[in-house]
């Protein structure tokens, strides 16, 4: 099966970490699509995400150090499929290297010139691991489809901030594998997973992190099962109100932070298995 | 309210061709009229030259997108400090609060509507922050607005200066401030001051539940006197204590007015949540009197128990959520069914919509509306002067930038009256879910 992975950046661990775990299962990418990583829009918007500190220790990491075994992961829970000879891998260069397949830079993936490179590659699955909100020219270039990763159960918690919206809505904590269509979040379901280990978790950062590890072995198993024809996608059903959900304000990850101590996480789960 | 509108005299403008010319040539006069303002005052060149400077460097740099919001280390206790010193400031001598300060001609008149519905919002920063000036304000507003009472019951339109006219919504918006003001005191003159408007407004509203004719603005019924119908709603509730049940339900005339226009109203919601019938000639619907038909709606529907109604705002506060949440901004105003892209926005219209938005919240118990009122407020703190000189500090300018469309050039009092409401809502509703959270 020909899989192609859409990708937010070079540096993205999230992005080589699918793309290593695709190639171990068998599944070596045909190519990958990725956003510059210098992109002005881009910066910004890390910079909104993540504060000056964190960028500058980022770019620390992946751009300055030539030692890779000084590189310390964002997502420690990536570091088993990362881990190299010398150290961690610290950008999708390095992976394509490894397992031998091409990497395309596009300014935005719903791009002419990157449904182009698509089509040629004529790839049977796409699985996207960040970039733009994807449109219809570029839903459509796949034979199957575009796989993606959602940080919560489908289709109660769509959008942003999923995990932390999980924990205040008292739904449990889960990762959903769907294909992508014109909505936010609301295309057909493969998979959709309850996370076990939510209690064990320390912060917020830390569930959102095993959440992105549990979640690429899901698209993993996802990928095997559709390549044998074992899985059969399952539309979501019409909701009576809007689940999407944004990013969450601070003061409310506080408090989801909190229920994260107490347990709530767990509870829930425990809950909906009756 | 937008002040631009008020003073036209309704009966000039109802029937006239070419109003749209009049009421630019009126807009250019005006405009004019407040820009010699600085020709006897050249101070003021410099704070007008720092706020333009500071509005046009934070727009070229700003950004805003999906994935964050504006955030600022103003505590919410320290910015409603800084706007009830604002409102304060702007208490004239006759005890009326001015409709704004503007940065070319400094304080206007005292404004009865604004006075009116200002009146609650310093009773609640007085409790909020313990400040006995703002009840000492809220009293002398209460006296000059009975000084104003006209014989029918009606309350004027436009600015004190202007020859008095009864105005249905100046009267809805000043009983709201005779209603609190009779709570807080339990004085009998305000209590019949207060029986007095709303048996007016009973009496002028037609039978399909609207107002129009002369005491309406520009002769026509609009939909954002669903906020005189709040105003009657809280009449009913405060009237109502003092009454046996059986009293209540025959003699509710208050309630069933306010319950007649909220069904007026209602037919104007679109199913894409666009609210018709806001019938502002010669203006572009800002976000303001949107929001204005949101919440008096919401707050008539929440006092009178009225589930189809509060079911109508949701919907139309939930598109509008989507759209400050995707782009961290709402335009000042819009074209039927939420179109338009406006540069500029209506900080009040914002601080309104952080109101319906926490209110809905509040009866809704859904997380996400908490959530974008506390980014908007986050963002309107981030606004807010905190430092300069009287009329400025503690300010919410009309538009953001400040020569936005809506009351370009001027911080207003209005403004400030529905930021601290949505400052001090948040305020409570955070209290009350952490300490929910705590104890769960």
């Amino acid at each position: 099966m020909r899989v192609v992975i859409l990708c937010s950046s070079l540096y993205s661990e999230t992005s080589c970490a699918m793309a290593v775990r695709l190639a171990q299962l068998g599944y070596v990418p045909t190519g990958a699509v990725t956003l510059p990583t210098l992109d002005l829009r881009t910066l910004m918007r890390k910079l909104g995400q993540w504060g000056v500190h964190e960028i500058v220790r980022y770019a620390r990491t992946k751009l300055i150090s030539h030692n890779s075994s000084d590189a310390q992961l964002r997502n420690p829970y990536l570091q088993q499929l990362l881990k190299h000879k010398t150290g961690s891998v610290r950008s999708l260069r390095e992976v394509a290297a490894c397992y031998s397949f091409p990497i395309v830079t596009c300014r935005n993936q719903n791009a002419p010139d990157s449904i182009a490179q698509l089509n040629e590659w004529s790839p049977d699955v796409i699985v996207f691991t960040g970039g733009n909100i994807l449109q219809e020219p570029l839903l459509r270039a796949p034979r199957l489809g575009v796989l993606n990763l959602h940080l919560g159960l489908l289709p109660e918690i769509r959008g942003m901030s999923s995990p932390e919206w999980s924990l205040l809505n008292d739904v449990p904590v889960g990762v959903t594998v769907h294909y992508i269509d014109v909505g936010i979040d609301t295309g057909p379901i493969l998979r959709r997973c309850e996370f076990p280990d939510a209690a064990q978790c320390v912060s917020l950062d830390d569930l959102r992190n095993r959440l992105i590890a549990f979640g690429i072995e899901k698209v993993g198993e996802v990928v095997a099962a559709v390549d044998r024809g074992r899985i059969l996608a399952e539309p979501q059903p019409e909701l009576d109100e809007d689940n999407q959900y944004f990013v969450m304000h601070e003061r409310l990850q506080a408090q989801a932070a909190l229920r994260l101590k107490q347990g709530h996480g767990a509870a829930a789960a425990a809950r909906s298995h009756g | 309210m937008s002040l631009a509108n008020q003073h036209v005299q309704p009966a000039l403008t109802h029937s006239r061709p070419g109003l749209n010319a009049d009421a630019t040539v009126s807009r250019v006069a005006k405009a004019l009229s407040e820009a010699a303002g600085l020709l006897r005052a050249p101070q003021r060149v410099f704070p007008l030259a720092g706020r333009l400077a500071s509005d046009a460097l934070r727009v070229t740099f700003e950004q805003r997108h999906l994935y964050s919001y504006t955030t600022t280390k103003r505590a919410t206790g320290d910015a409603l400090k800084s706007v009830l010193g604002w409102i304060l400031d702007a208490q004239r001598p006759d005890g009326g609060i001015a409709a704004f300060y503007s940065l070319l001609s400094g304080y206007s008149e005292s404004y009865p509507e604004v006075t009116g519905y200002i009146v609650p919002t310093l009773y609640d920063l007085s409790h909020s922050t313990h400040d006995e000036d703002a009840t000492l304000a809220a009293e002398r507003a209460t006296r000059w607005l009975l000084s104003l009472q006209m014989p029918s019951g009606a309350f004027p339109a436009g600015l004190h200066r202007n020859r008095p006219q009864p105005s249905v919504f100046n009267t809805g918006q000043v009983l709201q401030g005779l209603v609190r003001a009779y709570k807080e005191t339990n004085r009998s003159e305000i209590r019949e001051a207060a029986i007095a408007a709303g048996d007016w407004l009973v009496d002028a509203q037609q039978t399909d539940g609207s107002w129009s004719g002369p005491g309406a603005y520009q002769g026509v019924a609009h939909t954002y006197y669903g906020m005189v119908a709040w105003a009657l709603a809280e009449l009913s509730a405060a009237a109502g204590k003092d009454r046996r049940d059986k009293d209540r339900r025959d003699n509710d005339r208050y309630g069933l007015a306010a319950e007649r226009n909220l069904d007026w109203v209602l037919l104007h919601f679109r199913s894409s949540g666009w609210i018709d019938g806001i019938n502002l000639r010669g203006h572009p619907s800002y976000l303001h009197f949107i929001a204005y038909v949101l919440q008096g709606v919401l707050e008539c529907a929440v006092l009178r128990k009225r589930e189809d109604a509060v079911q109508a705002v949701a919907k139309s506060a939930r598109v509008l959520l989507r759209k400050f949440e995707i782009n961290k901004f709402l335009p000042g105003a819009y074209e039927p069914d939420f179109k338009g892209s406006r540069k500029f926005a209506c900080l009040t219209g914002n601080a309104q919509m952080s109101c319906v938005w926490l209110r809905l919240f509040e009866v809704s118990h859904d997380l996400r509306y908490l959530n974008a009122a506390m980014k908007m407020n986050e963002m309107l703190k981030q606004l807010l002067p905190a430092q300069g000189g009287r009329g400025t500090v503690g300010g919410v300018s009309g538009s953001y930038p400040v020569w936005g469309a809506y009351q370009p050039l001027r911080y207003i009092s209005w403004g400030c009256k529905f930021f601290a409401d949505a400052l001090m809502l948040e305020q409570n509703l955070m209290l009350r879910f952490e300490a929910s959270a705590c104890a769960s």
